[in-house]
C-alpha cells in the first residue's frame, strides 16, 4: 500500500530513526562537501543536492574492515571472531545508489561463498530512497534495464516527490514496512490519482536524462575489442589515480592485507582497492598479467560493461555519474564505451 | 560454505625439507584433528596460507587427497608471506583455508593414458595429480611423466622418483638444460625431448605445467603429435586474495582463475586473451 507523507513529517519519521538506530544521511561538512554522515538530528539533513560526492557503499561494505583479530601465545595462536553489526539506516539514497547495493549484494552472495562481512551487516540495513526530482548532466541511469529516477530495486522504503511539498511512500522489503508502520501517524494513506502523480514526475525527470545508451550494442561491441587499436589511445589521458574505483556505487574489489601491532598481536583487513593501480594483478617474483595502463583501463571498462553481465546478467554500473565528475581529466565512461570500435 | 569464509584452520608444521636452493616443502597438521580428518580436496586445488602477523598467500596442495594425513606445500622464497614461511620451523603455527578451485578431472579420464610435461618447481603443481593417479593407478593405463629443469640440481622431489617409476606402467624421463658430471638421464629442453619421445596421442591426456616459454613450445609438439586442444590440460597462477572470485583481480574476461581456474584445457585457452 502506498501512503503520503510531508516534508515536515520525514523529519519526525527522521528523529524517531536517529533515537533508534544510527542513521547516515546526505550532510554538508565544513567545507560544503555532502556525505553521508552520521545524524544527531534531522534538521542536518541535507536534502538539496542530487548526489552526494561518495556513495554511502561504505556504510554496508566498509572501506577498511576488520576480519578478525589475531593474537599469539605460548599456547598457539586464538583468533577473535569480530563483533555483530548493529542496526543502521541509509537515509536520502538516491535510487542509483540503492540499486548499486542490490548489484553487490550479488557478488557477495556469488557461489557457494557467502561474504557474512558483508551480507550480515547488509541484514541490518533498512535504505530509504527518495526519487530524483532533477537529474545532472552526468546522470545515465535509463540506461540500464531497471535504472530510472524512481526506480526502487535495492531499496526497502521508495520517497517520491509530489506536488504540494508531499512525497509518495511506497514500502518494498519488510524492513520498508516497518518504517512505516513504526511511525504509521506521520503518514496518510494515498489515492489513485497519487500514484499516477507518480508517472508523471517520472516521465518529467526522465525528460532531464540527455544521454540514453545502447549497452546491449555496446556489448557486442566490446566482445571482439580486446585487441581492438581502441585501447592504444583512448588511456592516454588517464592517470590512474584510481577516483573513479573510489566514488562507484559497484566497485567492489578488495585486498586483504595483516595489521601487525606487535611480535603476538595483529589483525586481517581487508581494504577498497582498485584495478588501476599497477599493484593490484603483480605477483611476487614480478610478473604481472595486467602491467600498463592501457591493459588496466580495458579492464575496467570491459569488467563493468562486458565481464560481469557474462556473470551477473547486468553490468557493473548504475548510471550515477560521479566517475565523470571525480576524473581528474575528464574521462566520461559513456564516451569511453561509445566510442569502441 | 557457511560460517566465516575468511577465518583460517590453526596449523602446525609437522615437517619441513629442503628441495633446492630456494624451494622448501613443508608438512602441515590442523591442530584440531577431527578438522583434519574432515579435511579433504582434489588434485589441482589450491589452498590460503596464513601467516600470522604477515599476511597471505596462495599455494596448491603438493600431496593428493589421498594422502590425507597432513598438507604439504612446496614453497619457493619469492615474496613477502614465502620468504617469511622459509623462516618457520617445526612446531610453528600457521593458517590454511581452502579448498578453492576447480580441479585435474580425473573421473573422465578413466581407462586413459597420462602423459605428465613439467618444467622446474612446475613440477610442485603437478605432484599431487601425479602421486593421485599414481595412488588410484587401477583407473589408468601408462603413466609417463617427463621432467626438466635447468640443471640436475633444480629438480624439485628428487626423492620421490623411484617410487612414482616402481609403479606398474610408469615411466620416469628426465632431462636437464645443462647435465653435470654423473648425470645419467637426458640432455636438452623439455619441448625436445618431448619431440624425441614421440608419445602417440591415441586416449591420452598431457597435463602440462612450467615457465610460459616452456609451456609454448611443448604445446607447439604435442599438437604436432596430434594432440588436439582438449587432450592438454594446464593449470594457471596469477595474483589472488580471496580465493573465491569475488577480490576482483585473477580473472581472464569473465572467468576467474580461482573459481573457474586454475585448470583449464588448451581448447578453453586458445579462445582466451594473452593477459594471464
Amino acid at each position: 500500500m502506498a501512503y503520503l507523507i510531508t516534508k515536515e513529517n520525514i523529519k519526525e519519521v527522521l528523529n524517531a530513526l536517529i533515537a533508534a538506530k544510527t542513521v547516515y544521511a546526505p550532510k554538508k561538512d565544513a567545507e560544503d562537501t555532502v556525505l553521508f554522515e552520521k545524524l544527531v538530528n534531522a534538521s542536518e539533513w541535507h536534502g538539496d543536492s542530487l548526489l552526494t560526492h561518495t556513495t554511502a557503499k561504505d556504510k554496508v561494505y566498509l572501506q577498511s574492515e576488520r576480519f578478525f583479530k589475531i593474537k599469539k601465545d605460548k599456547n598457539g595462536v586464538t583468533i577473535e571472531d569480530p563483533a555483530e553489526p548493529e542496526e543502521i539506516v541509509i537515509f536520502g539514497c538516491r535510487p542509483c545508489d540503492a540499486r548499486g547495493f542490490d548489484v553487490i549484494n550479488k557478488l557477495f552472495n556469488w557461489s557457494d561463498f557467502v561474504d557474512e562481512y558483508y551480507t550480515k551487516r547488509m541484514a541490518k540495513t533498512t535504505i530509504i530512497t527518495i526519487s530524483c526530482e532533477k537529474p545532472e548532466s552526468t546522470c545515465f541511469c535509463t540506461s540500464f534495464a531497471k535504472g530510472s529516477p524512481v526506480n526502487e530495486t535495492g531499496s526497502d522504503l521508495l520517497l517520491t516527490p509530489l506536488k504540494d511539498g508531499k512525497y509518495l511512500a511506497e514500502a518494498y522489503t519488510e524492513k520498508g514496512e516497518k518504517v512505516i508502520s513504526d511511525n504509521l501517524k506521520y503518514f496518510s494513506e494515498a489515492a489513485e490519482t497519487e500514484a499516477k502523480e507518480k508517472e508523471a514526475f517520472k516521465t518529467a525527470s526522465e525528460a532531464k536524462i540527455i544521454k540514453k545508451l545502447d549497452l546491449a550494442a555496446i556489448k557486442k561491441l566490446m566482445e571482439p575489442a580486446f585487441e581492438s587499436a581502441y585501447w592504444e589511445t583512448v588511456h592516454l589521458p588517464c592517470v590512474k589515480c584510481g577516483a573513479c574505483t573510489f566514488v562507484c556505487p559497484t566497485c567492489y574489489c578488495f585486498d586483504i592485507t595483516e595489521k601487525a601491532f606487535d611480535n603476538m598481536n595483529s589483525e586481517r583487513v581487508r581494504s577498497w582497492d582498485t584495478c588501476m593501480s599497477e599493484i593490484f594483478t603483480r605477483m611476487a617474483g614480478g610478473v604481472n598479467p595486467r602491467s600498463d595502463t592501457k591493459k588496466r583501463f580495458r579492464q575496467r571498462f570491459m569488467h563493468k560493461f562486458n565481464y560481469h553481465v557474462d556473470n551477473f546478467k547486468e553490468e557493473l554500473c548504475t548510471g550515477c555519474g560521479r566517475c565523470i565528475k571525480a576524473c581528474p581529466v575528464s574521462i566520461d565512461v559513456r564516451k569511453v564505451i561509445e566510442g569502441i570500435k | 560454505m557457511t560460517g566465516n569464509i575468511y577465518k583460517p584452520h590453526i596449523a602446525k608444521i609437522i615437517d619441513i625439507k629442503i628441495e633446492t636452493g630456494d624451494i622448501k616443502s613443508f608438512k602441515f597438521q590442523f591442530v584440531d584433528q577431527a578438522a583434519q580428518k574432515e579435511f579433504t580436496w582434489k588434485a589441482g586445488q589450491f589452498l590460503i596460507l596464513n601467516l600470522f602477523g604477515i599476511g597471505e598467500a596462495v599455494f596448491t596442495f603438493a600431496n593428493p587427497q589421498t594422502r590425507n594425513e597432513y598438507i604439504e606445500c612446496s614453497i619457493r622464497k619469492v615474496g613477502l608471506v614465502s620468504e617469511a614461511v622459509h623462516e618457520l620451523e617445526i612446531g610453528d603455527t600457521v593458517g590454511i583455508r581452502g579448498p578453492y578451485g576447480n580441479w585435474f578431472p580425473f573421473e573422465k579420464w578413466h581407462g586413459k593414458n597420462l602423459l605428465y610435461v613439467a618444467g622446474g618447481v612446475g613440477l610442485a603443481a603437478l605432484r599431487s595429480p601425479i602421486e593421485f593417479a599414481l595412488d588410484t593407478k587401477q583407473d589408468f593405463k601408462n603413466i609417463t611423466i617427463l621432467y626438466g629443469a635447468r640443471s640436475p640440481m633444480d629438480l624439485c622431489y628428487k626423492d620421490k622418483f623411484s617410487d612414482w617409476e616402481k609403479v606398474k606402467d610408469t615411466q620416469m624421463i628426465l632431462t636437464a638444460d645443462k647435465g653435470a658430471d654423473g648425470w645419467k638421464h637426458k640432455v636438452g629442453f623439455v619441448p625436445a625431448v618431448l619431440k624425441e619421445v614421440h608419445p602417440s596421442p591415441k586416449d591420452t591426456v598431457a597435463i602440462i605445467c612450467g615457465p610460459p616459454i616452456m609451456i609454448k613450445f611443448v604445446l607447439k609438439e604435442l599438437l604436432d603429435l596430434g594432440f588436439t586442444p582438449d587432450q592438454i590440460v594446464t593449470t594457471l597462477e596469477m595474483k589472488m586474495k580471496c580465493g573465491f572470485g569475488k577480490c576482483g583481480r585473477c580473472n581472464v574476461k569473465h572467468l576467474y582463475i580461482c573459481k573457474d581456474g586454475p585448470v583449464f584445457t588448451y581448447a578453453q585457452l586458445k579462445d582466451l586473451p594473452d593477459e594471464y
